[in-house]
């Protein structure tokens, strides 16, 4: 039997799953307010007592390693992370934005999480015989701008629970190979960085 | 009873584990000094980023060192804040994770409380006694009479004492961290200016050093504007007579006050030996203790002694609803 836990807290969104033998057994996705930090301890208790599971008895975990909210998928990663080390168990990454792609049935998907200022992370994917893949890379960009390049339809979409189906047999989950080199993947360096490379 | 420590409050990642609220078996500490030297002061994003890299390396140490496992801590201690709250979210959820995985207690700390308990590691506490905590973000009076209880008798008004330290040596052209720089060239220099000792004789146990940082800023830009030569050593140890006076003066007031038996020194400026050495000279009467180097600066081995006191003093828990907070008072939580 195989024990998989799926994490996302890259948006506004808090999204938690146990999946048993490919199936989800317990799931939670739910708006939180810049209170992930709180409830996701609480919510994966809540989840593996109701699945009867213990931390101990997972065999992955497989987490959204963003881009999105920094704060937001620190607080997630931190969570696959320590769950990885403490029981050494394999641990997979997934784009936070592939998994709420993953919720919408259109042939074309562009899911984005708002980045302030008119800008998005933002990235276009494809979907064909239930397969995911990139058209193109994952970006911060300004939202309208960015969707003018397109002449297909497609669906914009900012929000909705992950298609666990769809993930698993996706190619877009990435293992991570040492557990210690595990960190969110934020698109950008800091502003800070980016001033001091400026001078 | 062992104590698993957790401390992320600043630019330290760090992990200990501590037995009955003295023995420390193990201190790791990451720090990202070299990092945030580049920017002239902690950035609190790259802080952020540089935890999560760094976090689960640094358990493995810590435990190693330890030669202990997981399963066998009886407790977790973890700073819940004040400090930067990206930082302190990483520790927290990084904690939260290790209860929930091995049904093991969890509690939150106040990070001065670790501060101040930093001095019972290696000396034991007798009460009444005044803490004097000292650091870059903080510069206060504390009151305790007895284990886990903190009475606050007097703050800053403004600035904390090591960022008007970070202040003046960037003013003067030394590198970040501030502290540790002017103290070392204070030591080569002579009083050659009089600067001001704000609050000296004010009838609380209240700081202020905004007025002193500016006057100092003010007369190296007059004087440079005069072309005159700054002697920044003696610049150093003039603007350091006039801090530790203020805080020495202050301290010995509140010990005449509250008749205490004992004075500790916590945070990150106990370690400036201007004021280390000014304390043991001005107050002979009772002891003096300052932390070891190694428990002044930011670790996890003062956060697991202080939950272990807070824990026998309170004897509850936190649930997991326990969260990071950047602004936290002493009192608050118990
Ligand atoms: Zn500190």
């Amino acid at each position: 039997m195989s024990k998989q836990l799926i994490i996302d807290t890259a948006t506004k969104y808090i999204y938690l799953s146990l999946v048993v033998d490919n199936k989800e057994v317990e799931s939670v996705y739910q708006q939180g307010d810049n209170n992930h930090s709180v409830t996701i301890i609480p919510l994966l208790d809540e989840l593996l007592q109701k699945a009867n599971l213990s931390l101990q008895e997972l065999d992955e975990v497989i987490v959204g390693i963003g881009p999105g909210s920094y704060t937001g998928v620190r607080i997630g990663v931190t969570v696959a992370k320590m769950i990885g080390y403490l029981n050494q168990i394999r641990v997979r990454t997934i784009s936070s934005l592939a998994l709420i792609a993953s919720a919408s049935d259109q042939r074309y998907v562009i899911p984005y999480v708002d980045a302030r200022r008119g800008n998005a992370f933002v990235t276009c994917l494809k979907q064909e015989n239930n397969m995911l893949s990139f058209v193109t890379e994952e970006s911060l960009e300004n939202l309208e701008q960015y969707l003018k390049q397109f002449d297909f339809e497609y669906e914009l979409i900012e929000e909705g629970k992950p298609n666990v189906k769809k993930i698993l047999a996706s190619n877009l989950l990435e293992d991570v190979g040492d557990i210690h080199e595990l960190k969110p993947n934020y698109l950008r360096i800091t502003e800070a960085e980016r001033n001091k490379n400026g001078n | 009873m062992y104590v698993l420590g957790v401390e992320t409050s600043c630019d330290e990642t760090s992990v200990s584990v501590t037995k009955d609220g003295k023995e420390v078996l193990s201190n790791v500490v990451l720090s990202q000094i070299d990092i945030h030297k580049e920017y002239g002061g902690v950035v609190p994003e790259i802080a952020s980023r540089e935890h999560i890299k760094g976090i689960t390396y640094v358990f493995d140490q810590a435990m190693k060192d330890a030669k202990i496992e997981y399963k066998d801590l009886d407790l977790i201690a973890v700073t819940q804040g004040p400090g930067l709250i990206g930082s302190l979210l990483i520790g927290v959820n990084a904690a939260k994770v290790i209860s929930l995985n091995y049904h093991i207690p969890i509690i939150g700390v106040h990070h001065i409380t670790g501060h101040i308990y930093a001095s019972n590691i290696e000396h034991d506490f007798e009460f009444p006694l005044i803490a004097l905590v000292v650091s870059g973000g903080h510069t206060e009076l504390i009151l305790m009479k007895e284990h886990f209880s903190f009475e606050k008798l007097g703050e800053t008004q403004d600035d904390a004492v090591g960022e008007a330290y970070d202040k003046v040596a960037r003013v003067l052209g030394l590198p970040y961290p501030g502290g540790p720089v002017v103290d070392r060239l204070a030591k080569q220099g002579v009083e050659e200016y009089q600067f001001p000792r704000p609050m000296i004789d004010s009838d609380d146990f209240n700081f202020s050093f905004s007025g002193l940082k500016s006057h100092v800023i003010n007369l190296n830009h007059n004087m440079q504007q005069r072309n005159e030569e700054v002697h920044v050593e003696n610049f150093c140890r003039s603007f350091q007579e006039a801090v530790t006076d203020v805080l020495v003066a202050k301290t010995i007031k509140a010990k005449d006050h509250y008749q205490v038996k004992q004075i500790v020194v916590a945070g990150g400026v106990a370690a400036n030996s201007g004021l280390r050495q000014k304390m043991k000279e001005r107050i002979t009467d009772i002891p003096v203790y300052f932390p070891s180097m190694k428990y002044c600066t930011d670790n996890a081995a003062m956060i697991s002694v202080a939950g272990y006191y807070k824990y026998q003093k309170e004897q509850k828990y936190d649930d997991f609803m326990l969260n990071g907070s950047g602004r936290l008072d002493i009192n608050e939580g118990e």
